[in-house]
């Protein structure tokens, strides 16, 4: 096997040396479709992964229970109907007849029970699974998968609509080695990692998802993905037509907005929150005051607008725009406006003049918008007397990183920023609540507050929700500052049609159509 | 050895290689050490021009996504890249330099497996060492220079494990070691003296790989951290505006180009009058 | 004879289990948890989780423990699975052994390609302006960073000339990065044959077979260029050594599924079995290779048998 494809690329070579430069590009036939992303997924196992780009390519392979509607209110998948018992303990799902695996099996309650309690066995140490939240048990009477939960879990449904709660069919798990098979609109064919993604069109698909016009078959047949890590080259690849649909250079969007020949996709649902936290265990940044005049100092405006040049809005709340309950007015009332001449007052108060400014460090993790804006938060920060110095590493050892820092108690303070994404403002949870996402958990009244978010639902719930929110910004916490904030942008050719972004930035390709 | 040299020198003439080299460089550091005088901005100043503006008589180099001036940029990100360069050869030369003199004058069972691991350090690519150790020490100017040294060391401990072993099968050293001196003076005194000059020159090959290494960290996001304007990281952040200002691409990239061009002449030319594995061979 | 050999597997041996423990121990030096590293985009990954994924790696053992755990897997063949997507390390690896090979030949090819013809030429005209020029040439390919090269190559030749592809893995994308590598190495390639020829022609047979009056091509292309080749050889197989471990960049930049892009991906997530895995493998054809080099030499030169 090796020594063919080896050979293979010798001949390959033997080949291009003698035609010399007189190649043509390979012209895809009308209803094959290629896409061109920066990342790889890691893995095409839901349970095994949790990156945006394994996601986004698991979603096209396995479908979701439920779905959601733009408006954020729960649709039929998989699950034809459900419902919960009166203590908010036990829900139950009726799945639908003659769903089929790409293998030709059966999706029945049964093979929805053995995916359920795959993601929640400890055996499978799926990263995900505290999202599942607290079940203690599934069954099967007839076509009805029952779930019972320890403990009311609001955020259940929202959940089960999202990307992360793929329904791969047993038979994908069956044996050791994980075989990506599922009910979704396209099967999956072959994958060389790091390289490309082959995906072919499901026939025998139906759809539920109330964001996808077409209710049958994807219009396209193949849907080949290619990575290509270099931005300059993948906007190279959309120009010469080498790929039909990349993940855009944030300098080239706005451009490509303005050329008829191009179309760009930018993600209304991202469920997406780029934010900035505190070291408030240090000195003197354990002072709320100022926390706010750091706050108070970062042009909003000019990170949304110069840094993500225009394609991104400045946003307010804790917990992206458009999710259950965020209420960006609301938030804006909480949070500090942009003032640093209030802010340089604070600090010079505090005794941090020109000549003795506050150190401290800024830290990022690499990414494009990013980098230029704590460029400009960089100048922000010096002209109230802060002088920071930036520190970016990649996303990995970011984190790394940030989890041993948030543990510190004194040493030089630090600013940093990070972006989170989901479905439901249920994911305060896992950053906010003790020992939290990278140690970023607060204290105990807050501890107390995410757990009885969780327990309630409808209007009491979102108010409460506003009371973590409230609580975060009045003590400065944490700064709200743009959303969305990666991954949101898409850009094709004139050709491609009806390509649409669903939530946390999934990529839908059902009612995608080429124009020749 | 040195008569050789001077010899050789003397007969051949500085080639037109060296002189051409020799100018550059001189051009290069000076406006290096100079460019707090020289740049006309601060290079970290936002809106000192209009954003991505085209070179011109205000802004030399044109201007990049902040407005910030593209000519003192290069022009103080040089003295970034030199010293980058000077750092990481003479800490690597003296890392590696004395692996090189241990492996050769400590017993036979040291040599054998020290030179296999030098080996084994060599054969992997100088970026990819770097870019470990980068990715392990954390990113910023000090590890990145550190990284870049330590990616050298396994080039200059063969280096000097050459020309050592060389030195060591003269007959002074027999003498030496005969009228009683130890090792430890022996390469103090004698060796080093004798190989000192050679390893002068192969330091110089060193130092424009080096930047080179550190331009290709930029790059990748893992050497010099914003807003420091190194001419990787210029290229870096401005490879994306190939299509619209590509003067942010221009200026960087040739400023490379010709100071490690420079260097290389330098030491190329330099290289065949000193590499011990020309010398004795037909 | 059969003495050296052996002592040589020996030091050959003995070199790849000190590669293998310390790249062992690699997790260990190094700051940092490779677990948070990988839960790094997993908000929702509680304590718990990362508690047993520590105990899956074998991470809650002490530390000689799971450098002997290691030694004997890797010993037994078995490299282990990634951390990020849980696939054999050996499998990843062997995957990209075919590009990487490919992308080494046919840029070493070009390399050989520009840079013999432009020695020659330098050598026939050591001394004069020609020399000057084409060495001046050759050192310029290797001054030119390769990331910036490969860029402006993207937007000339498949951006603006519609000539060869932008990305991928397929043989007819290798061109590019091939080219990129060939004009970085051709310099070393060129500087080795003018210095190589430069020698011939300075021996004696040279002068005889000039004054018994053949002609000057028959003289340059047969008998000075034929020894010169051997010395050449020797840099190939250097070159050749070093691009088989991976041009990180040029693999990034033209999106070329090698070894360096794995190894550099691995190390950004902290992929501690991918890392070790890629140290051990290449570590220890490097030292196979340079052991069967050092083997052929002894039977080549009859001085070193003797020593």
């Amino acid at each position: 096997m090796k020594q063919h494809r080896l050979s293979k690329h010798i001949c390959g070579l033997l080949a291009a040396a003698a035609f010399g430069t007189g190649l043509s590009l390979s012209v895809a036939a009308a209803a094959d479709l290629i896409v061109a992303r920066a990342v790889d997924a890691d893995s095409l196992d839901p349970d095994k992964t949790s990156t945006t780009q394994s996601l986004q390519m698991t979603n096209l392979i396995y479908d979701t229970l439920v779905t959601m509607g733009e408006d954020g209110t729960v649709h039929p998948g998989i699950a034809s109907e459900w419902s919960m018992s009166e203590d908010g303990k036990t829900y139950s799902f009726t799945i639908r007849d003659g769903v089929k695996c790409h293998d030709g099996s059966t999706f029945d309650a049964a093979a929805a029970k053995a995916r359920v309690d795959r993601a929640v066995d400890p055996a499978t140490v799926n990263p995900d699974r505290s999202l599942w939240g607290p079940i203690t048990g599934t069954s099967v009477e007839g076509k009805v998968l029952k779930v019972s939960m320890s403990e009311p879990y609001s955020p259940f449904m929202s959940f089960l609509t999202g990307i992360q709660a793929g329904f791969v069919c047993p038979s994908s798990f069956a044996a050791a080695e994980f075989k990506p098979i599922g009910t979704g609109p396209f099967k999956f064919v072959s994958w060389t990692r790091n390289d490309s993604l082959q995906l072919q069109s499901n026939a025998d698909y139906k759809n539920f998802n109330p964001l996808i016009e077409n209710p049958g078959k994807p219009h396209i047949d193949q849907l080949t993905f290619k990575v290509i890590p270099e931005a300059v080259a993948r906007m190279a690849a959309l120009r010469s037509g080498e790929a039909d649909l990349v993940e855009p250079s944030l300098e080239e969007t706005a451009d490509l907005k303005s050329d008829s020949n191009f179309k760009v996709y930018a993600a209304e649902l991202s469920g997406q929150q780029v934010l900035a936290a505190f070291s408030w265990k240090i000195k003197p940044l354990d002072n709320p005051d100022i926390r706010k005049a750091i706050g108070m100092a970062m042009n909003r405006d000019a990170y949304a607008n110069i840094a993500f040049e225009g394609l991104v809005h400045t946003s307010n709340c804790p917990v992206a725009p458009k999710l259950f309950s965020t209420d960006e007015a609301l938030c804006a009332t909480w949070g500090v406006k942009y003032d640093p001449d209030g802010a340089k007052a604070i600090m010079e108060a505090a005794g941090y003049t020109a000549d003795k400014p506050l150190k401290i460090r800024l830290l990022a993790h690499k990414l494009s918008g990013w980098d230029q804006m704590h460029q400009i938060m960089q100048q922000d920060l010096a002209a109230i007397n802060v002088q920071a110095e930036i520190e970016t590493r990649e996303v990995a050892a970011h984190f790394d990183h940030m989890s041993s820092e948030n543990k510190r108690t004194d040493g030089e303070p630090f600013v940093w920023t990070m972006g989170m994404s989901g479905v439901d403002p249920d994911y305060l949870n896992f950053l906010w609540k003790r020992p939290g996402f990278v140690e970023m958990g607060l204290n105990e009244q807050v501890d107390a507050m995410l757990d009885e978010q969780r327990r309630l639902s409808g209007d009491a719930r979102a108010a409460k929700i506003h009371d973590i929110e409230k609580y975060l910004m009045e003590n400065s916490y944490t700064m709200p500052l743009l959303s969305p904030g990666w991954n949101w942008l898409m850009a094709s050719n004139a050709k491609v049609e009806g390509f649409k972004l669903g939530f946390m930035v999934s990529l839908l390709f059902n009612d995608v159509t080429l124009k020749q | 050895m040195s008569i050789s040299t001077e010899i050789s020198l003397r007969r051949r003439g500085l080639p037109l290689g060296v002189l051409l080299g020799l100018g550059l460089a001189i051009f290069i550091i000076a406006a290096a050490l100079l460019s707090n005088y020289l740049a006309p901005f601060d290079p970290t100043r936002m809106a000192a021009g209009p954003r991505l503006a085209a070179p011109s008589s205000a802004h030399w180099f044109g201007t990049d996504e902040f407005g910030r001036d593209l000519f003192s940029r290069v022009l103080v990100g040089g003295r970034l890249s030199l010293g980058i360069g000077i750092f990481a050869v003479v800490s690597g030369l003296v890392i590696g330099g004395l692996m090189g003199l241990i492996a050769a004058f400590s017993g036979r069972a040291v040599e054998a497996v020290l030179l296999r691991l030098i080996d084994v350090l060599y054969s992997f690519p100088d970026t990819l060492i770097a870019l470990a150790l980068v990715a392990f020490l954390g990113p910023g100017i000090e590890n990145a220079t550190l990284a870049i040294a330590i990616s050298l060391v396994p080039f200059y401990a063969r280096v000097t494990y050459g020309l050592a072993a060389a030195e060591r099968a003269k007959p002074y050293i027999e003498a030496a070691r005969l009228a009683g001196i130890r090792t430890g003076r022996l390469v103090r005194v004698h060796v080093m003296p004798n190989i000192g000059q050679s390893l002068i020159v192969m330091g110089t090959l060193g130092f424009s790989s080096a930047i080179l290494s550190a331009a290709g960290l930029s790059f990748l996001g893992l050497g010099v951290q914003p807003p420091s304007p190194e001419w990787g990281a210029i290229l870096a952040s401005g490879r994306n505006y190939i299509n619209k200002a590509p003067w942010i691409l221009i200026f960087p990239g040739v400023a490379i180009c010709v100071t490690v061009l420079s260097f290389n002449l330098i030491g190329d030319s330099l290289r065949d009058l000193v590499d011990p594995r020309r010398k004795g061979r037909p | 004879m059969l003495f050296l050999i052996s002592k040589r597997v020996l030091v050959a041996f003995a070199t790849v289990l000190v590669v293998i423990v310390l790249s062992g121990l690699l997790i260990h030096v190094v700051p940092g948890d490779p677990v948070t590293a990988m839960m790094a985009q997993s908000v929702s990954a509680t304590p718990e989780v990362m508690a047993e994924m520590r105990a899956r790696l074998g991470l809650d053992l002490p530390v000689w423990q799971q450098v002997m755990l290691y030694l004997t897997h890797v010993l037994q063949g078995d490299l282990g699975t990634t951390i990020r997507g849980n696939e054999p390390v050996l499998r990843l690896l062997m995957q990209r052994v075919p590009n990487t090979f490919a992308l080494a030949v046919s840029g070493l090819g070009l390399a050989l390609a520009i840079g013999i013809p432009l020695g020659f030429l330098a050598a026939v005209n050591r001394g004069r302006m020609v020399d000057t020029v084409v060495m001046f040439i050759a050192v310029l390919g290797v001054s030119i960073p390769a990331f910036w090269l490969g860029l402006i190559m993207i937007q000339v030749f498949a951006l603006k000339l519609h000539w060869l592809p932008v990305a991928g893995s397929n043989w007819r994308n290798i061109l590019l990065p091939a080219l990129t590598l060939g004009l970085t190495y051709c310099a070393l390639v060129a500087r080795m044959t003018r210095s190589a020829l430069v020698d011939v022609l300075e021996e004696d047979y040279i002068r005889t077979a000039r004054a018994k009056g053949l002609r000057e091509h028959e003289v340059l292309l047969v008998h000075a260029l034929r020894p010169a080749l051997i010395s050449i050889v020797t840099v190939v197989g250097l070159v050749f050594a070093y691009l088989l471990g991976g041009q990180v960049i040029v693999e990034n930049v033209f999106s070329w599924n090698g070894i360096g892009r794995l190894a550099v991906q691995a190390m950004l997530e902290r992929d501690y079995p991918m890392i070790q895995g890629f140290i051990v493998v290449f570590a220890t054809s490097v030292v196979i290779v340079s052991m069967l080099i050092d083997i052929l030499y002894s039977f080549l030169d009859p001085r070193m048998r003797q020593k």
